[in-house]
């Protein structure tokens, strides 16, 4: 325990934080039924995979620079900060607007689509 | 000088600016159209204005002719076709004729046409449920047909080409047909339409033969020489210069001694003995070289050979002349047709279908005298041997036609084979080498025919029937027309005193009958001598069956009470026509100074527009070289001998025509009846009008029927018989390829596809459930899985 | 014993604290706690970029995400938080099934990610001489190292520190300021910059203001069936 504390941190530890939060994404999104709670699961996704951007691009971490791709991390995760609030813009309308004329937001009703 | 063809351009564009006016808004002008009739007379009224300035000015010019071109239509190659005009006396004279006549029926049909002001209700035709139809009026199209016929017969005067002369030739057949079925819902009158059309097709046949030979032998259209390009005429008869009288003579008595066209520095040398009668140039009838061009061509392709000798002996032998004579006659088929002649003059008294100014300017100023002319236009072109049939054809046809005259009991019909009788004089007097003889009648016979016409019309208007049974004793109802109607019998007969003075008819038919006679003098054969006694025979006869008509109609007491309560005089709008036509029918050619006829204005200038001509006798030679055949000089006929005697001859014959109508209808010695049945089948014969519509029936009719019946058969047992089966046999195959092969294999490969692919989705859909948090189970699993799939399945 | 290591003190503190938050977020069913959760586990994972270097990306998590989207989210809570709906229970066999799915998914993420972490620790050479120890065809799962042998080897621990915001903001229009005295050919490929991508994601968040409006919009005919059917 205490070893872990004075040893550097390394690409690896963020890696797994990206991928418990990436997972715990997931399983949000595979489990609530309320409409919401699928667009948090959707944020926990994406934040997930920038913990693995940011760290790629971190020149602390990867101290082979064959491994560093440098500022196109720090780039893509902006992106994809960008990105996930237009996605939670739309999300939220749509959510509002089936809200509105289902008057539940229980995704295991809309299935419309059902084949 | 060079206003003249504008002037008369202007005065043929008028009625086709009346037309097209009229064609666009027609029905818009005034009430019913009756301000369309105003634009009609002002266009013809115009022309007439214009002609006589043109001929007043024309008495100024010492030129024979003036020709030109006005627009190039279309050039391909040496082909050129033209809108162009030849001017000579006879232009401007059958102008103003044309449009004074045209003038008049214009005016007359303003009151003959009121009816059509309104609905018509035409108890000729009736309808399915036994009703009388009843359709709009149709004034303003009348005169727009009115117009376009004026305007298609003034450009065959002035045209200046045989191209153009055969557009417009169609242009008046096909206004003719306009106008005789006129009351196209009678089925007599689109009968009566189709007959004259399809009649002259006959014709027109015959005249593009002619002018196929014209064009491919002498490649030109032209008539004079324009641009110093020499026309037709000057071809066929190149001027020949003989300063001495005697060589005159000879080159005369063998005219085709000379093929080889004149050379045209002689005919330059020429000019200042242009125009002068006793000057010794003259113009013989030659082979043209493009005649003698195309035959040597012909002789060749048949094997002989072009040697000098050879090409001498052709020369001599007029090798080429067939060709003038086929051209000659191919035109003069053409104004057979248009002139409704021996073979083809069926489609005439058909034409009285058509309303009654119609008949008035078909029969007299426009149609029929558009053959005539042309005939007059193309007299030197024609041989002697032409000229001949011209002379055969017309004398038939003035004696058939007078015949039938004297049955006819419909008012309008007597005059239509009274047309037909004058035309065959005119022809008769053209064929015998009485040219100014055969256009003097044409000018004096327009007048007094349209107003005889117009009479009857008048008279027609009045008692509402064609039949002269229905008529008589009008003459106290209505003297005008009466009165007139006397005048144009009695020019039509020729009447006058012997050898003083006359009506206009009396001058043609006397000269008619001296040529006739000149022409059987001259030549020892019994044919011409016959002819010329049917000429003068048929002066009777026309004096017979004309005082017959006019005694009917107008003496004697009512036939038909009910209508001789009813009839009145005609409006004045119709009688003023009526007086202006007969002061014409009087005195168009009343000599002025003298009583010698051939000092009459009228006269005198047609004698100026004689066909470039070497004013000699036309003579033929057979075989041996020896003449046959010739026609004589037309001056020769005024001599004092002939004259005299051909003009008491022609009295004579007219008084005694006359006399026997006097007795019959008039005095009523003789039962009219009782003539007609003791000569029963000759009665018969002429009422049938020789049989010939049954004749033409039985000839081409029927027997096309027959032809058209069996091709008919063929096709029906034959070729249908074969196509059914083909169609049949097809069709089996066709439903057992369906079956088999479309319907089992293609059709079951498709349906099997397409059943497995739905199967295949319904399958699938079953993993569609619409769930959202399944789908993203799933999307984890195959993330999941392509992982492992990547990790151990590739890497190893 | 070594000396605590401070850095990898916040590691693990900023890193507890968004992972177990995350969990939070999962296992919570009440959807107004889950929202807060999710807040704090964002934010946690702010402080881990700034631990990584990545300032201005950090600064970026927390005005953007946590300030601007998740307040969204926030709001969409409210604005559905009706009590049928505060929190809707999930079947048994639904959360079986997650936890085999996910349980699956973090067994492999996990080696993987400690299998990278050791060759990126590596140095350069020996790195190198690993990867072409393989045998060729074989694919690579990390597709970075394959060539440049001659770069020398890099201090062990580089820990200087450099702002990145202006680096970032040239790069947006461009210019990669940070590679032009890269000798890396390879490296260098990059030297054009974001323009291309930052215009791009302008006009679709140009899109996105539009078509959120529209969808949001408040619908009559909507609200009267809505109202007939109360």
């Amino acid at each position: 325990m205490l070893s872990l504390l004075s040893e550097p941190v390394g690409l690896s530890h963020y890696l797994i934080v990206g991928a418990v939060m990436f997972v715990s994404g997931a399983v949000c999104m595979a489990t609530k039924r309320n409409a919401l709670g699928v667009l948090m699961g959707i944020e926990l996704v994406l934040n997930g995979a920038n913990v693995n951007f940011v760290a790629f691009g971190s020149d602390f971490l990867a101290r082979n620079p064959n491994y560093g791709i440098g500022l196109d991390g720090h780039v893509i995760a902006l992106f994809v900060i960008v990105l996930a609030a237009a996605e939670a813009a739309v999300a939220l309308a749509i959510v509002l607007n089936f809200y509105n004329n289902h008057a539940t937001i229980d995704v295991d009703k809309a299935d419309e689509l059902k084949g | 000088m060079e206003t003249i063809p504008t002037l008369l351009g202007a005065a043929w564009l008028l009625p086709l600016v009346s037309f097209t006016l009229i064609l666009l808004f027609g029905p818009r002008m005034g009430k019913a159209g009756k301000a369309a009739s105003y634009v009609a007379i002002g266009a013809i009224g115009g022309g007439f204005v214009l002609s006589l300035i043109a001929l007043f000015q024309w008495r100024g010019i010492d030129e024979p002719y003036l020709a030109g071109e006005w627009y190039t239509l279309a050039q391909f190659d040496s082909l050129k076709l033209t809108i162009g005009y030849y001017v000579d006396t006879l232009t401007v004279v059958m102008f103003c004729m044309v449009t004074l006549i045209a003038t008049c029926i214009h005016f007359y049909a303003v009151g003959y046409m009121h009816e059509e002001l309104h609905d018509v209700t035409d108890h000729e035709v009736t309808l399915a449920d036994g009703s009388h139809l009843t359709r709009p009026g149709r004034f303003h199209r009348f005169f727009q047909y009115l117009s376009l016929f004026c305007f298609s017969m003034l450009g065959i005067v002035i045209s200046g080409n045989i191209a153009m002369t055969f557009v417009f030739w169609e242009l008046v057949g096909i206004c003719s047909y306009f106008l005789i079925g006129f009351y196209i819902e009678r089925k007599s009158a689109s009968t009566a339409a189709n007959k004259a059309f399809i009649v002259n097709r006959v014709g027109d046949m015959g005249m593009i033969i002619g002018l196929m030979v014209l064009f491919t032998t002498l490649g030109t259209f032209n008539f004079g020489d324009v641009d110093g390009e020499p026309g037709i005429f000057s071809l066929v008869r190149p001027e020949v210069a003989h300063h001495d009288d005697h060589a005159g003579r000879d080159a005369a008595a063998s005219p085709f001694a000379t093929v080889a066209l004149a050379p045209k520095a002689d005919a330059g040398d020429q000019s200042d003995h242009h125009g002068d009668h006793t000057a010794h140039a003259t113009r013989p009838l030659v082979v043209p070289q493009g005649m003698f061009d195309a035959a040597v061509r012909d002789r060749v392709a048949a094997g002989e050979e072009a040697t000098a000798e050879n090409l001498e002996a052709w020369q001599s032998s007029k090798l080429g002349y067939g060709l003038l004579v086929i051209a000659g006659l191919g035109i003069f088929c053409g104004c057979v047709g248009k002139s409704a002649q021996f073979p083809l003059h069926v489609w005439l008294p058909d034409a009285m279908e058509g309303p009654t100014p119609v008949s008035a300017l078909v029969h007299s100023a426009t149609m029929v005298a558009a053959g005539v002319f042309l005939v007059g236009r193309f007299y030197p072109v024609f041989t002697p041997e032409v000229l001949l049939a011209i002379a055969v054809i017309g004398c038939f046809t003035l004696f058939m036609a007078a015949t039938i005259a004297i049955t006819a009991t419909d008012i309008k019909r007597v005059l239509a084979y009274s047309t037909l009788s004058q035309l065959g004089y005119m022809m008769f007097a053209l064929g015998v080498g009485g040219w100014v003889a055969g256009m003097l009648h044409l000018i004096t016979h327009a007048f007094f025919k349209s107003l005889l016409f117009m009479c009857s019309g008048s008279v027609i208007h009045a008692v509402h029937s064609n039949e002269m049974t229905d008529m008589g004793g009008l003459l106290k109802k209505m003297p005008i027309t009466a009165y007139t109607m006397l005048v144009g019998c009695l020019a039509i007969i020729g009447a006058g005193i012997p050898l003083v003075i006359g009506l206009s008819g009396y001058y043609s038919k006397d000269a008619i009958l001296a040529q006739a006679m000149l022409f059987a003098e001259q030549d020892e054969n019994g044919l011409f001598r016959l002819m010329f006694f049917v000429a003068a025979g048929g002066a009777a006869i026309t004096a017979f069956y004309m005082f017959r008509l006019w005694f009917m109609t107008f003496l004697g007491e009512p036939r038909d009470a009910h209508r001789y309560e009813h009839a009145h005089e005609s409006p004045k709008v119709m009688t003023y026509p009526l007086l202006v036509l007969s002061f014409f029918a009087i005195f168009v050619a009343t000599p002025l100074t003298s009583l010698d006829m051939t000092t009459a204005p009228l006269t005198a200038a047609l004698d100026e527009a004689r066909p470039a001509d070497d004013h000699q006798a036309r003579t033929a030679e057979d075989a041996a070289g020896a003449t046959w055949l010739s026609i004589p000089y037309e001056h020769d006929s005024h001599t004092a001998r002939i004259h005299t005697q051909a003009g008491l001859i022609a009295f004579g014959t007219a008084m005694g025509g006359l006399l026997l109508a006097c007795c019959i209808y008039w005095w009523r010695l003789v039962n009219p009846r009782e003539v007609a049945d003791m000569f029963r089948p000759i009665y018969r014969f002429l009422l049938g009008k020789w049989w010939f519509d049954e004749l033409y029936d039985r000839l081409f009719v029927q027997p096309t029927f027959f032809f058209s019946r069996i091709i008919a058969g063929i096709d029906k047992n034959l070729i249908d018989w074969l196509i059914d089966n083909l169609a049949a046999g097809t069709r089996w195959f066709c439903v057992g390829f369906d079956t088999w092969i479309d319907r089992l294999f293609v059709d079951g490969l498709v349906n099997w596809t397409a059943r497995k692919i739905y199967a295949i989705g319904l399958a699938f859909r079953a993993v569609q459930t619409g769930n959202l948090r399944q789908y993203i189970v799933l999307i984890v699993v195959g993330t999941v899985a392509l992982f492992i799939l990547a990790t151990f399945g590739f890497a190893g | 014993m070594d000396p605590i290591n401070w850095h990898t003190l916040f590691f693990l503190l900023f890193a507890g604290i968004a992972c177990a938050f995350a969990l939070g977020v999962v296992f919570s069913s009440n959807v107004v706690r889950m929202a807060f959760f999710l807040i704090i586990s964002l934010a946690a994972t702010a402080g881990l970029f700034f631990l990584a270097g990545a300032d201005f990306v950090g600064a970026m998590q927390l005005v953007l995400y946590v300030g601007g989207t998740l307040v969204l989210l926030v709001f969409g809570v409210m604005l559905t938080a009706q009590s049928p709906f505060i929190s809707i229970r999930t079947s048994g066999g639904d959360w079986i099934l997650a936890a085999l799915v996910g349980g699956s998914m973090l067994a492999i993420l996990v080696p993987t990610a400690l299998m990278i972490g050791e060759r990126a620790n590596m140095p350069s050479a020996e790195a190198d001489a690993t990867t072409r120890a393989e045998p060729p065809g074989a694919i690579q799962p990390v597709v970075m190292a394959k060539e440049e042998p001659t770069v020398a080897m890099l201090p062990p621990v580089p820990v200087e520190s450099r702002p990145t915001a202006t680096n970032i903001g040239q790069a947006l229009i461009g210019v990669r300021v940070d590679k032009l005295e890269e000798t890396n050919e390879r490296k260098r490929a990059g030297l054009a910059g974001y323009v291309m991508p930052f215009e791009v994601i302008s006009i679709h968040l140009l899109v996105v203001l539009v078509g959120a409006a529209f969808l949001a919009r408040a619908r009559r005919r909507a609200k009267s069936r809505f109202a007939d059917a109360a």
